[in-house]
């Protein structure tokens, strides 16, 4: 699942997934991804940290206080070391600085995946 | 009221008493003998008010001259009021003013009297002399025998008054006479003083004549005016030094007699002791040799006065060239004023050198420079602080004038303030400017120059006051540095606050390439390769490529220039590109943003670049108000329009949480900030661009939720 408010993340970002040979859904906000029924059947999450509302990490705290074991790899477009620390903590696979290279996606998506 | 008839032994009494009566006033004149008429008269009422028991008896006498006269009055003791002669006449008035003989016999109601019965009797003839009037309350007045003394009595006075008018006029005229004769003794005697005066003073100016030409005959007249009148003290001496004569003006002067000296030897009275022997010396050498020292010379001296003064003088001697034996003329003059004076004089100068010394002193030793130059420039003096300061000596600055040591910049200010002063424009200037020292550094110096007007002495001459200020002048660049530091800092932090959304805005379009690079790559990798699918991904590639070079452009824009040049542009385009750079962190805090942009808005001078960190700066406050808002949709309005005064007017409307009236206050101060994030520097730096651009910026609260905050600014053809 891919949750970002940008949209040329949410249009770009699914297409290689896929490519990657992923299943990909994408939402522009975490309500919109909390009020949708593929919570059950996510595997692994792409979040955006910076959203309007609930942002990135809050929603990561929703998602551990419903029981929700996702694996969650964090992308955002500023470098701040404390958001990097606090997620991490928080149980984030990585956090991947915009722009990402495909090569460290799939790395992280492969650590993500292997930990199932 | 009926008389009652008397027995026969009263009636005797009756008439026995009136004969004593009688013989009494008859006896009256012998009381007054020699008196005046105040005496006459006095006796008389005196005897009649006790004689015939009256109440009152009153007496007016006419004088000898005009129409006044004298009253007199007797009052009877047993009445408690004693009314006074003037009071009774005044009563009895209205019958004394006609005739007195027709007065009334009975009068009521008279000094407070049921009835008086009043008598008159007249004194002299015809009342000439003047008029008595009985007064008495008994019913039986008057009797026949009171009537008769009373007509005696009254007879009798007038006898007496007419014998002492007639005496007094008797002793008047004797004295008038004897007075005549006094007088003209007296005349003749002072004719005759005068005559002997003049006999007298004949005398004397005769005697005085023959005096005088005796004199004259005596003494050689030419030679005795000129002792006389000459206001140098002349002293002659014989050849043996005896003095033969000693003018007025000498007397004057040195306090002797003519009498007490002539004869004298001159040394034993002139000659102060302590001379003399040098006198006696060198008047026997001339004598003898015929050389002197003095002769024919103005010499100082001093003379001895009689009163033991010494006093200094002036002396010339002439000998006087006839036969026989010399002899010697000495003009004196004293000598004492003139030595006061040159005195004085020495005094004067001493006093002025000791304020030049004054002056000098406080010129050495004043602790800020002081310079004098002539009016072109050149140094004339300069005290020990100046030229420390210049590291230069007195004698160098000497061959310098103080444009050469001016630095280049403030030469054409300081030659202009020079020449104000010159031209009396000006009565002085100050002027903070750099000399150049000795050692070629610059020093700071504030000068206070004034024009010292020249006399007809001394020519006109430049001061200048000059303090060294450099370390003041260090200390202010350093403050300006620091200011200037600060507007470095505040735009760094504006940048920094940016450099979030800008990382996000740059980095946005750039993730996307990346994948979508990506993405298209392993599309054409693939087998048979995705051709559809990468030629999208490679379009949106190259748009977001193109976007995020259109970021990196204005970004460099807004930052990379630094103090550009005013322009002209048009304000909506400006709004157009900062809402583009904005929109995406817009987007991101769900804001709607509005635009409601005037068609026909004018060109605006100004930094293109400044004003649109003003527009940034307030579009971030904007929707930073509303993020601290959640319970309502964010909506900003920004707007352009042209405003009353001919300029251009912008504002950003938020429904944000608006400003209370204690933040309003400092809304636009430095480091004010409701944000925990912000520097609270962008709305004071935004005040101080927008007022350096002639405008105006300011807050005011909505009627509904949020704040608009508005800028305006003078379009290009109103400046």
């Amino acid at each position: 699942m891919v949750v970002d408010d940008d949209e040329s993340v949410r249009e770009s970002l699914p297409d290689l997934l896929r490519e990657f040979g992923f299943t990909v859904l994408a939402f522009s906000s975490a309500n919109e991804f909390l009020a949708s029924d593929s919570v059950d059947r996510t595997t692994c999450l792409v979040l955006d940290v910076v959203m309007p509302g609930m942002n990135g990490l809050d929603l990561q705290m929703e998602l551990k206080n419903r029981g929700h074991k996702i694996p969650i790899i964090f992308i955002t477009g500023q470098k701040d070391e404390s958001v990097r620390r606090r997620v991490l903590d928080q149980g984030a696979v990585d956090i991947l600085l915009k722009p990402f290279s495909d090569t460290a996606l799939r790395e992280a998506l492969s650590k993500a995946l292997g930990g199932i | 009221m009926p008389v009652e008839p008397e027995s026969p032994a009263e009636e005797i009494r009756h008439l026995r008493r009136c004969i004593s009566d009688l013989v009494s006033v008859l006896a009256l004149p012998a009381t007054w003998a020699g008196g005046g008429p105040s005496q006459i008269v006095g006796n008389s009422l005196d005897a009649l008010v006790s004689m015939l028991s009256l109440d009152f008896i009153y007496a007016r006498l006419r004088e000898s001259t005009g129409t006044a006269f004298t009253e007199m009055a007797r009052v009877t003791p047993d009445w408690e009021s004693k009314p006074r002669p003037e009071e009774i006449g005044e009563k009895l008035q209205p019958w004394l003013k006609n005739d007195p003989q027709k007065l009334p016999a009975v009068v009521r109601n008279l000094f407070g009297k049921p009835s008086i019965t009043l008598v008159p009797l007249q004194l002299g003839l015809h009342a000439e002399i003047g008029v008595i009037v009985a007064g008495s309350q008994r019913a039986d007045f008057p009797q026949q025998t009171e009537g008769l003394v009373l007509n005696i009595a009254a007879n009798q006075a007038a006898i007496g008054l007419q014998e002492s008018s007639l005496l007094s006029a008797q002793r008047r005229v004797a004295r008038e006479l004897d007075q005549r004769v006094a007088q003209r003794t007296a005349e003749l005697a002072a004719s005759n003083e005068e005559l002997r005066k003049e006999i007298a003073e004949r005398k004397s100016l005769e005697e005085r004549l023959r005096q005088e030409e005796t004199e004259l005959k005596r003494s050689d007249a030419y030679k005795a005016a000129i002792l006389d009148s000459s206001l140098d003290c002349i002293v002659a001496v014989d050849h043996e030094g005896c003095i033969t004569e000693f003018n007025p003006a000498a007397e004057r002067t040195l306090g002797y007699d003519r009498e007490d000296v002539v004869g004298k030897h001159m040394a034993d009275v002139i000659i102060p002791p302590s001379l003399r022997e040098k006198h006696r010396a060198g008047f026997a050498r001339h004598l003898a040799t015929g050389e002197s020292r003095v002769l024919g010379q103005r010499v100082e001296m001093t003379a001895l006065c009689a009163d033991g003064r010494e006093i200094p003088v002036e002396i010339a001697i002439t000998r006087i060239l006839h036969d026989g034996p010399p002899s010697f003329t000495g003009y004196l003059r004293d000598i004492t004023q003139r030595k006061r004076n040159e005195e004085a004089l020495l005094e004067t100068h001493a006093k002025l050198a000791r304020s030049e010394e004054r002056w000098r002193s406080v010129f050495e030793n004043s602790a800020i420079g002081v310079a004098l130059t002539e009016l072109n420039g050149r140094f004339i003096a300069a005290n020990p602080v100046f030229q420390k300061m210049l590291g230069y000596t007195e004698e160098e600055l000497g061959q310098l004038s103080f444009m050469d040591i001016t630095v280049e910049e403030d030469r054409n200010l300081n030659r202009m303030l020079v020449n104000e002063l010159l031209e009396g424009k000006r009565r002085q200037f100050q002027i903070e400017k750099q000399y150049r020292r000795k050692n070629g550094n610059t020093v700071w110096a504030r000068n206070s120059v004034s024009v010292v007007p020249g006399t007809e002495r001394s020519p006109g001459f430049l001061m200048a006051l000059s303090e060294d200020v450099t370390e003041r002048r260090l200390a202010e660049e350093a403050l300006n540095e620091t200011r200037s530091e600060l507007a470095d800092m505040a735009r760094l932090t504006t940048l920094s606050t940016l450099t979030a959304s800008i990382a996000h805005e740059v980095n946005q379009p750039l993730s996307g390439i990346v994948t979508n690079a990506s993405t298209c790559l392993r599309m054409l990798d693939a087998n048979p390769p995705n051709l559809e699918g990468a030629r999208e991904t490679a379009r949106r590639t190259i748009r977001d490529g193109n976007r995020a070079s259109e970021v990196i452009a204005r970004l460099r824009a807004l930052f990379g220039k630094k103090n550009a040049p005013f322009e002209m542009f048009d304000l909506n385009e400006a709004v157009q590109e900062v809402v583009a750079l904005s929109i995406s962190e817009l987007q991101r805090n769900r804001a709607v943003l509005r635009s409601d942009l005037a068609v026909d808005l004018p060109a605006v001078l100004g930094d293109r670049i400044q004003i649109q960190q003003v527009i940034l700066n307030l579009l971030r406050n904007g929707y930073d108000a509303m993020n601290m808002v959640d319970d309502r949709p964010g909506e900003l309005l920004i707007k352009t329009e042209c405003d009353e005064k001919g300029g251009v007017r912008l504002s950003v409307k938020d429904s944000g949480v608006g400003i209370d009236s204690e933040i309003e206050k400092k809304l636009f101060e430095a480091f004010h900030t409701t944000k925990s994030d912000g520097m609270g520097i962008g709305l004071s730096v935004s005040r101080s661009i927008i007022e350096s651009h002639q405008g105006r910026l300011w807050a005011i609260r909505n009627e509904g939720a949020g704040a608009t905050f508005l800028f305006s600014i003078p379009c290009s053809t109103n400046t």
